[in-house]
């Protein structure tokens, strides 16, 4: 009997909302489940898609990337320039036909602990649901000695 | 043709332009790109349905800006790529002498103005074989897709001819060259070739003026500029901005609004 | 090869109750690189300190990974340490044991796992980290106050006489806010305004404040010490210079009818007017909403008698742009109003009135000059009751947490009810009594004990009129929920404090944060509570939460210590966590190829172009460079930038690559 799978989650977060917020989940004491790994950045301005296509490329099951409301930016309108990119990435993945329930957006500001558990838990539990990335591992391994 | 060959001819013997860059006869039925630099070379100048290439490629290259002020045969879609190359600062107003190809009509450019306002009047229209294959596509399941595009990238040797004929890939360092950190792989095996087709294709949403001469330029026959184009149409659906429109800097990803619409941000 | 020191911190059981950081400290031995790992019980207390520091010497250290609690909490911390050890500071780099491990998962292998590879990850990121030095800018040294009441007043005295030059921004006419419209403050019940008008005629006196009254903010740009801030100077529709404050035009000002805000809708104005007689600048204002000229056309008679000429009806908005180094927010608070109660019959009684309407009543310069009227008939009210927490802590309303003045001024209202009227009943319906504070407490009790006030442990959940009077329904929790009837002439809701109109709009103009309830974000609740998270822009009084007079000056004190300190260096020291556009031999010079579409994506306009010439002067190639005083480091431009030619210095290309490698 195999092992359950347990996906890969690879975060995105800008440091002063959601990597705030995740602080308060932790100062809140909410618990979550343990397979995401948070990357910090100063703001969502500065995930250049090259970042997710990597996490894809490293055999992430499932990517979080998120940031601050719109409005909320602590730069002003990082978010507002990232929300435009990830319209136009999200198109283009889709055109290439890469499974896009394994990308989630969202915004969680710093003061909704609660909701960064709940996120996380919830692209948890449906990349779970949805097993392992096998399409785009099978790529990676393709072809490489 | 003839009116087109005559100022060519006058253009040079007044020293007006170094050259004239239009198109030649090429092997079989192909037309290649030609430099005529003396009035007595103009005779090879050639203008038919073949004439395809985007020679704005050109316009941004070292050697021919040495030249000095050049003309460029432009059919509608280099007429576009003109005018991005100039409002993303690759081209000055003026350095070129625009000889603006619209069925068979030629008409001299000599200012971005005079250019933005000529392709204000017209249309832009996306190829029938193009739409059918971008809607073929559109109406496949998501796997399906996913096969499609790694099937034909199963024949991609990254020769990078698409980067290469692609008049608005003039960066001298492409971020294919990019070896600190090496984003993405340089082998042609699946995930570099796919990483470098989405690079690409994110590069130009925005920015491609949708002349297809990167899938023209394809030795394997991969329809990669289906993804530029399909990009860039997105772009224009989503924020109503299109490249190859307007001589000053427009550009939707480096611009926004604070009520730009989507659905899918949590 | 790097030689890193890995330090994993218990944090006493926060971390080594879940986490086994033994453990980790083992497994981080075998990371490529790493030449120390150790674990400790509490890395940021001084032993800890001194470990880490004697660790790097000893072992030769180039990086360092501290694993313990959020960077966000002790990131300066730690990079002092490892500075003071002789490392780069910008060589530490701090995983999250603690916020993001031990404190939200359980106990297991899973989360020790978890932990080591958070720690790996930074491991792998410091490889690239390259030593940054903190980047100097210059200060001007005059700071902003927004918003003149008691707080704004406060900053303004307090930087000023340390020196240095204030604007102070009020949008109303006159400076004063609340504290002008209140009649006696607790705990001592001295006058209002004997204390404060003192204050507003110093801070209009000073020579080094200037005040920009009915004005607002309207735009900010720049950044901490070079701030340019937009003011619109609303149109008083006078020339201040020529106006003496006589009072004629107001007096003979033939539109008297107009609501009076600063008596709350108690009293009346005219058109023309001063909010009070004791206004600083005491010069009045057009109402041009209400001003019959302004309406029909006709009138001017204002114009035609003011003996200086100072009238003008022509004149416009004025916007001002001034250079400033620091800002301190003291806008202040707002009371939710009476007409969102249903069971109160939505206030539509006149005689159901909030607190500050019961302020100017019983104040000796209010409509009634502090003679005890009901509003609707002028009768003198034999029974009032007080009901606290009208809102506050209520969430149907949308205010979950205390208003925290209102058991203070509720007792004070009852007090100085009693005091005016001998044979008159007071009760007061109440939740809790928090009366915590210097003398508050006793001052409750006198309320209670001396003044005889009937304090009611209990809510009010009807209120209707009959024959005149207004029936209050409640019910005495301490007699075991005993329904009780007073049958009141007045009846006074404490509702709840709730941030300013136009909170949101300021914070978003100024970039600084808030809550969910519009109050301004401190930078930190506990250690940085008079910072707002963006560098040169402080808080004081009740624009971050409810707060009485004392809390709101003294914090307003501590606003102003931060801008005298930061005023007190010439120059300024950034982080370095700047982007930079790369810069290469000839004759390339750079990977930029000078596109500029990064140009519109930076939010600050740090983005300059570089001309690269020859020795003849003929320009070569055009570049962007990226102005790191005005840069904050985003890194919007970094992921806009096609040839990657831009990056982000502690952020890097190299950095976040190397992170997710790891992964």
């Amino acid at each position: 009997m195999a092992e359950p799978f347990e996906p890969k989650i690879t975060a995105f977060v800008c440091n002063w909302c959601t990597y705030a917020g995740a602080d308060l989940t932790g100062t809140s004491r909410i618990k979550y489940q343990s397979n995401v790994r948070v990357l910090r950045v100063p703001c969502t301005g500065r995930i250049d898609y090259m970042m997710v296509l990597k996490a894809l490329h490293k055999g992430a099951d499932g990517i979080i990337v998120s940031g601050c409301h719109p409005n909320d930016c602590h730069y002003t309108s990082g978010n507002y320039h990232a929300r435009r990119r990830w319209m136009v990435f999200k198109k283009m993945m889709e055109v290439m036909g890469v499974d896009m329930r394994r990308i989630t957006f969202s915004w969680v500001s710093a003061a909704e602990g609660a909701r960064w558990a709940q996120l996380v838990n919830e692209v948890t539990d449906q990349v779970r649901a949805l097993g392992p990335y096998s399409e785009f591992r099978q790529i990676v391994g393709a072809g490489i000695e | 043709m003839e009116a087109l060959k005559q100022r060519a001819i006058e253009l040079l013997e007044k020293g007006e332009v170094k050259a004239v860059l239009g198109y030649a006869k090429g092997t079989g039925q192909a037309r290649r790109a030609f430099f005529a630099r003396q009035p007595g070379q103009v005779d090879k100048l050639v203008l038919d349905e073949a004439c395809t290439q985007n020679l704005a490629a050109y316009a941004t290259k070292h050697e021919v800006k040495k030249l000095g002020r050049v003309a460029i045969v432009a059919p509608p879609a280099t007429q576009r790529a003109l005018i991005q190359l100039m409002a993303e600062r690759q081209l000055r107003d003026g350095d070129l002498a625009i000889l603006a190809v619209d069925e068979g009509a030629i008409k001299e450019l000599g200012s971005a103005a005079a250019l933005e306002e000529h392709l204000a009047l017209k249309a832009q229209g996306l190829d029938a074989k193009d739409k059918t294959l971008l809607a073929k596509l559109d109406a496949m399941s998501r796997e399906d897709r996913w096969a499609y595009w790694q099937n034909e990238f199963s024949r991609c040797m990254k020769c990078y001819a698409c980067r290469n004929s692609c008049p608005m890939c003039y960066c001298e360092h492409c971020t294919m060259d990019c070896n600190r950190p090496q984003w993405v792989p340089v082998a042609s095996h699946s995930i570099g070739n796919l990483e470098y087709h989405m690079v690409r294709t994110m590069h130009l949403a925005g920015r491609c003026v949708e002349c297809g001469d990167c899938g023209r330029a394809c030795p394997v026959g991969i329809p990669v500029h289906l993804l530029t184009i399909s990009a860039e149409e997105t772009v224009h659906e989503l924020f109503g901005q299109r490249a190859g429109a307007k001589a000053k800097l427009d550009y939707a990803l480096s611009t926004f609004k604070t009520d730009d619409k989507e659905s899918f941000i949590r | 090869m790097s030689r890193i020191g890995v330090f994993t911190c218990h944090c006493g059981e926060n971390i080594g109750a879940t986490v086994d950081c033994a453990k980790v400290a083992e497994m981080c031995k075998d990371i490529p690189g790493v030449a120390y790992s150790v674990d400790y019980k509490y890395m940021c207390s001084d032993p800890g300190q001194r470990m880490m520091q004697e660790a790097i010497k000893e072992h030769k250290l180039d990086g360092v990974v501290v694993a313990a609690c959020s960077p966000r909490m002790h990131e300066p911390t730690f990079r002092r340490a490892v500075a003071n050890a002789g490392v780069n500071p910008y060589m530490c780099e701090m995983a999250n044991l603690r916020e993001h491990c031990s404190w939200v998962h359980e106990k297991g292998e899973a989360t020790t796992h978890k932990a080591a590879d958070l720690i790996r990850v930074l491991v792998e990121k410091i490889k690239h980290n390259e030593p940054l030095f903190p980047i100097k800018v210059p200060v001007t040294r005059t700071a902003m106050v927004i918003g003149g009441g008691v707080g704004g007043i406060q900053v303004a005295l307090d930087i000023a006489n340390g020196g240095h030059k204030v604007v102070l921004v009020e949008k109303s006419p006159s400076i004063g806010g609340h504290m002008s419209q209140l009649s006696e403050t607790f705990p001592t019940l001295d006058c209002s305004q004997c204390i404060l008008t003192p204050r507003m005629v110093e801070a209009a006196q000073h020579p080094n404040i200037t005040l920009m009254t009915y004005s607002e903010v309207e735009k900010v740009d720049g950044f901490i010490g070079n701030f340019k801030v937009t003011v619109r100077k609303k149109a008083r529709k006078l020339d201040e210079k020529l106006c003496t404050g006589c009072g004629l035009c107001i007096q003979k000002c033939p539109n008297k009818k107009i609501s009076d805000e600063f008596n709350e809708g108690l009293g009346t104005r005219t058109a023309i007017y001063v909010p009070f007689p004791q206004a600083v600048p005491n010069k009045p204002v057009i109402d041009t909403l209400n001003c019959t000229f302004y309406k029909t056309g006709k009138c001017k008679v204002c114009e035609k008698l003011c003996p200086t000429g100072a009238i003008r009806f022509e004149q416009e908005d004025e916007l001002v742009t001034l250079d400033i180094g620091a800002i301190v927010l003291a806008t202040g608070f707002k009371l939710m109003k009476t007409d969102v109660f249903p069971e109160y019959g939505y206030g539509k009684s006149k005689d159901i009135i909030d607190g500050m309407q019961f302020e100017r009543l019983a104040s000796a310069s209010g409509p009634t000059s502090g003679v005890m009227k009901r509003p609707s008939d002028g009768k003198e009210p034999e029974t009032v009751v007080f009901i606290a927490c009208s809102g506050s802590r209520d969430r149907s309303k949308g205010v979950p947490y205390c208003s925290k003045i209102c058991c203070m001024y509720t007792a004070k209202h009852a007090m100085l009810y009693k005091h005016k009227v001998h044979s008159g009943k007071a009760y007061v319906f109440y939740m809790d009594i928090r009366a915590a504070g210097k003398d508050y407490d006793e001052f409750v009790r006198r309320a209670i004990e001396e003044d005889d006030v009937k304090y009611i442990r209990g809510r009010v959940s009807k209120i209707y009129e009959e024959d005149g009077k207004l029936v209050v329904m409640g019910a005495d929790t301490l007699m075991g929920g005993e329904p009780v009837e007073i049958r009141a002439d007045m009846v006074v809701l404490a509702t709840a404090v709730q941030s300013n109109e136009g909170s949101e709009e300021l914070a978003q103009t100024l970039h600084v944060s808030y809550d969910t309830y519009g109050f301004f974000a401190e930078a930190h609740p506990k250690l940085r509570p008079v910072e707002t998270n963006t560098a040169g822009i402080f808080l004081a009084g009740a624009c971050q939460a409810p707060r009485d007079i004392p809390e709101t000056v003294a914090q307003a004190s501590g606003a102003a210590a931060k801008v005298v300190g930061l005023f007190s260096n010439d120059e300024l020291t950034r982080e370095p966590i700047v982007a930079v556009v790369n810069r290469l031999p000839a004759p390339a010079y750079s990977h930029c190829v000078g596109c500029f579409l990064c140009l519109s994506a930076c939010p600050y306009q740090a983005i300059e172009q570089e001309e690269i010439k020859s020795r003849s002067g003929e320009v070569i190639k055009t570049l962007a460079r990226i102005n790191p005083g005005l840069c904050q480091g985003c890194g919007t431009c970094v992921a806009t930038c096609r040839t990657k030619a831009i990056d982000l210095q502690g952020f890097s290309n190299e950095q976040i690559y190397a992170e997710l490698m790891t992964l």
